[in-house]
């Protein structure tokens, strides 16, 4: 189990809106939905690499872009040697055959108008596998295997419960004898009990075929119990990839440590275990936020080099910032809610905003810098408010883009191992950056 | 502890053309005040139309065949007592006795329901705060003149319909029900409350129209929550954010909380006790603990067994063989219902097991709770295996079946 059977490198699939004719021609700016971006990593022979993530971090359409399912915008994927995406005609179907997929919805993916049969043995009628006779045997044969029995072969999906089903898209999966399977979500429409079934049949038939696989899922405690590596996706990267044992017991990227954290546990200790939730919700992958993606909700975040602020604090005022620089706060609306909507009692504004905003005390210099913006807002001036805090608070997170390291177990994190040319980029950074005077606006 | 809520006998059936459904069948509970219950099952076990009930929301061709649910509230007592004396029991009042528009006043004011998809139960061309201040201004209304059990659709008529077309800009809600909304975003954790309530629910993200439903759900400060799957559509690290809250709101504002969830990590999360569906049945209640550390029933067993362990993976899960039984009336044997998935069927399996008392507390619908199993007494196999084998009727796919041992089974199909 060392030889990469499939490499993925660089992978990028990104959707365009605004990009219609009409839009063309009023030069509207086609804009970019990074789905995929920029994605590295091996599946070896005979192992199940498990890819983990929240909804939209573009982990389904990855596994849709590796089996060419969809046009890759950059990158290049290698099956066995060969590239796949420049795989024609013969070539072309012999990856097809190697190559299955089964996907997640039990009850899209199966045709309703076909028999079970009919499903699985379409694969190998595409392939021209076999005489009618033969193909009806295998896919008897495959129900058997897949615990469901031959003479319910023809019956149709709406027969079958949604286990049963998934049963029978494995089957398809199997029919061609690939070697290597992409599992979209295979358990996640699956109640407990028949979710354990069907991981415990994929694993059996992993054992029995040498199959490889590719197992996406969202259910962190699957990924744990059916993997032998895992990658954890976030918007569109990969920010740790390493053997599961490693993974799940010595996290390094902090969100994988807060995704660990965040499941809850099926035990009765589970009420008395201290989570740190991690706050606000992903960011849209067509803006995403510069330097490392998942710096908006990171509860490690790196201060700038003049800044020594405990934790919380820096993130109450990262918040605020945000706050600000999206225009989330309407200056109107809080003069009304202060009371003074003819804008005399400056003060009265700038309490009770910091007051709202901030529960933790900052150390007096930190406060008359907040304090300062808040003024600036209270005027109109969004711009100098931002400019304040961004001149204080900049981290190096928001600048520095961090790069997954070659390695066993790398994480993309600035706080962890990174490549020389992303340190290089830090130090400069860091240098060009001297600490602006406390309370000052520079701009 | 007091108790809110005293759930008998329950029976919701659905009279569909397929025939009748038992969807919840005998259900018996206790929610005690500001405490959280959970109840946990499959797809297809009766949790989320036990909440329905419960609440009494549950419409045509479902109906509440029988039971009594008995509401503890001292000022309903009392003005009940005078016209129907056999609904009150002391300070509890027999809400299945009550008429149909006093069950329609506690709703809102004394239970509360929030649902799984918070993206299809808000109206998208509404603004949020809008949708919450309007459940404030039922609630104002409805202390302001308590006579009045008019809802707001009963206020809708020609008339009004024609004043609409003509002022289109007169708003139900007041200025009052406005801040309330506003506020009551402010206290399930959105930031920018007064700017967020101006948006409309396709600018919410998932997790924070979660918690805009949690705030509308609070807005009758209501003695019981029921919270239907509130956290399955939403990814874990939101989902842990949601649960804090719940905790965080059941706690402060005294409330009581029926979780229902196929999580058992959910429950285990919050739940202070916990109901365990199977085919419309509660087959097991009692603590967290006793449910969890101490589990009698062999489907509690088959559940917990069914989860992989983030913690300390398992080589091998040990899942429940079979499939969820389809709940027709027809199809239902005379037995225990679990019997035929069960590895411990025995022959007293085949009358219908009651509830036994486990320990002060804890009660589980098996006979095991009783005695010990002896393999002596296991049932042969072929005096199982009836409707619940294998090819479950159509559109039910999402919930158990499996293990198809029965290739002859009849195939309940239309």
């Amino acid at each position: 189990m060392t030889d990469p059977l499939v490499t993925v490198d660089g992978l990028e699939k990104y959707y365009y809106e605004n990009d219609t004719l009409l839009d063309r021609l009023t030069g509207a700016e086609p804009e970019a939905v990074r789905a995929v971006d920029g994605v590295s990593f091996d599946v070896r022979e005979g192992e199940t690499l498990g890819v983990v993530g929240e909804s939209g971090c573009g982990k389904s359409t990855l596994a849709e872009t590796l089996m060419r399912l969809r046009e890759p915008t950059g990158g290049s994927v290698t099956f066995d040697g060969d590239p796949v995406f420049e795989l024609a005609g013969d070539d072309m179907d012999a990856f097809r055959r190697r190559a299955q997929v089964m996907f997640q919805d039990p009850f899209s993916s199966l045709d309703p108008r076909m028999t079970a049969g009919e499903i699985i043995t379409e694969p190998l009628a595409i392939h021209g596998v076999g005489t009618g006779a033969e193909r009806r045997e295998r896919a008897e044969t495959l129900l058997e295997e897949v615990g469901l029995s031959a003479e319910q072969i023809d019956r149709y999906p709406h027969e079958f419960s949604g286990g049963q089903r998934q049963r029978i898209g494995f089957a398809r999966a199997l029919a061609i004898d690939p070697e290597f399977i992409v599992l979209d979500e295979p358990v996640s429409a699956l109640d407990v009990s028949v979710q354990a079934q069907v991981l415990n049949l994929l694993a059996d038939m992993q054992a029995e075929r040498d199959l490889t696989y590719l197992f996406i899922a969202h259910d962190l405690s699957v990924v744990r119990h059916i993997s032998d590596r895992v990658a954890v996706m976030y918007l569109g990267e990969i920010v740790e990839i390493g053997p599961t044992e490693e993974i799940f017991e010595n996290p390094q990227h902090p969100y994988t440590k807060a995704l660990l954290e965040s499941v809850p546990r099926a035990d009765t200790d589970e009420r008395d275990r201290t989570v740190e939730t991690i706050r606000g919700d992903v960011p849209s992958p067509r803006n995403p936020p510069s330097g490392c993606s998942f710096r908006t909700r990171c509860p490690e975040l790196i201060q700038p080099p003049w800044l020594d602020l405990p934790q919380a604090a820096f993130r109450e005022i990262g918040e605020f910032r945000t706050r600000i620089e999206n225009g989330d706060i309407d200056v109107d609306l809080r003069w009304e809610g202060v009371g003074d909507p003819d804008r005399e009692d400056r003060a009265a504004f700038v309490d009770s905003l910091y007051e709202e905003a901030f529960d933790t005390g900052l150390p007096a210099e930190e406060e008359e810098t907040v304090r300062e913006a808040i003024r600036a807002l209270a005027d109109g001036d969004r711009e100098t408010a931002a400019a304040t805090l961004r001149e204080r608070y900049r981290s190096p997170c928001e600048a520095i883009d961090p790069a997954l390291p070659a390695g066993d177990h790398p994480s993309a994190c600035l706080l962890n191992e990174q490549p020389e040319d992303v340190e290089t980029a830090r130090e400069e950074w860091e240098a060009d950056h001297d600490a602006p005077k406390a309370g000052a606006a520079s701009e | 502890m007091t108790d809110l809520l005293r759930v008998r006998d329950l029976s919701t059936r659905f009279f569909t053309e397929e025939g009748q459904i038992n969807a919840v069948e005998n259900v018996s509970f206790t929610v005690e005040a500001g405490s959280v219950l959970g109840v946990v099952g499959e797809s297809g076990s009766g949790k989320s139309v036990t909440g329905l009930s419960l609440i009494d929301l549950v419409e045509s061709p479902g109906k509440i065949t029988s039971g009594e649910i008995w509401y503890n509230n001292a000022d309903l007592a009392e003005r009940v007592e005078g016209d129907q004396p056999e609904a009150v029991d002391g300070d509890f009042v027999d809400l299945r006795r009550l008429s149909a528009a006093e069950r329609r006043s506690l709703r809102g004011s004394a239970f509360s329901m929030i649902f799984q998809d918070p993206m299809s139960s808000f109206n998208p061309s509404i603004t949020v705060g809008e949708q919450i201040a309007e459940a404030a201004e039922v609630q104002r209304r409805a202390s302001a003149n308590p006579r009045s059990t008019r809802s707001r659709t009963q206020g809708y008529g020609l008339g009004k319909m024609l004043l609409d077309g003509v002022l289109p800009d007169r708003s139900y809600t007041s200025e009052e029900s406005w801040d309330r909304a506003v506020e009551l975003l402010e206290r399930v954790g959105i930031p920018d409350p007064a700017e967020r309530a101006e948006e409309y629910p396709h600018q919410f993200s998932g997790g924070m129209l979660q918690r805009a439903m949690i705030a509308q759900a609070l807005a009758g400060d209501p003695d019981l929550l029921v919270a239907d799957e509130p956290t399955t559509a939403l990814d874990v690290t939101i989902q842990a954010q949601i649960l804090d809250l719940l905790a965080d709101l059941q706690e402060t504002m005294e409330m009581s909380v029926v979780l229902i969830t196929h999580n058992l990590g959910v429950i285990a999360r919050v739940a202070d006790r916990v109901s365990v569906m199977y085919a419309g049945e509660v087959v097991e209640r009692g603590t967290l603990r006793d449910v969890f550390d101490d589990p009698v029933h062999p489907y509690t067993k088959g559940l917990l067994g069914s989860v992989p362990d983030i913690d300390q993976p398992g080589e091998r899960l040990e899942p429940i063989p079979g499939n969820v039984p389809d709940l027709v009336d027809a199809n239902m044997p005379d037995r225990c219902y679990f019997a035929d998935r069960c590895p411990k069927a025995m022959t007293d399996c085949l009358t219908r097991p009651p509830e036994y008392e486990v320990s002060d507390g804890h009660r589980a619908r098996c006979v095991l709770a009783e005695r010990e199993y002896s393999e002596a007494d296991a049932v042969p196999d072929e005096r199982l295996a009836g409707p619940t084998d294998d090819g479950a009727g159509p559109n039910d796919g999402s919930r158990a079946p499996d293990e198809s041992t029965a290739p002859d089974a009849e195939v309940s199909d239309d």
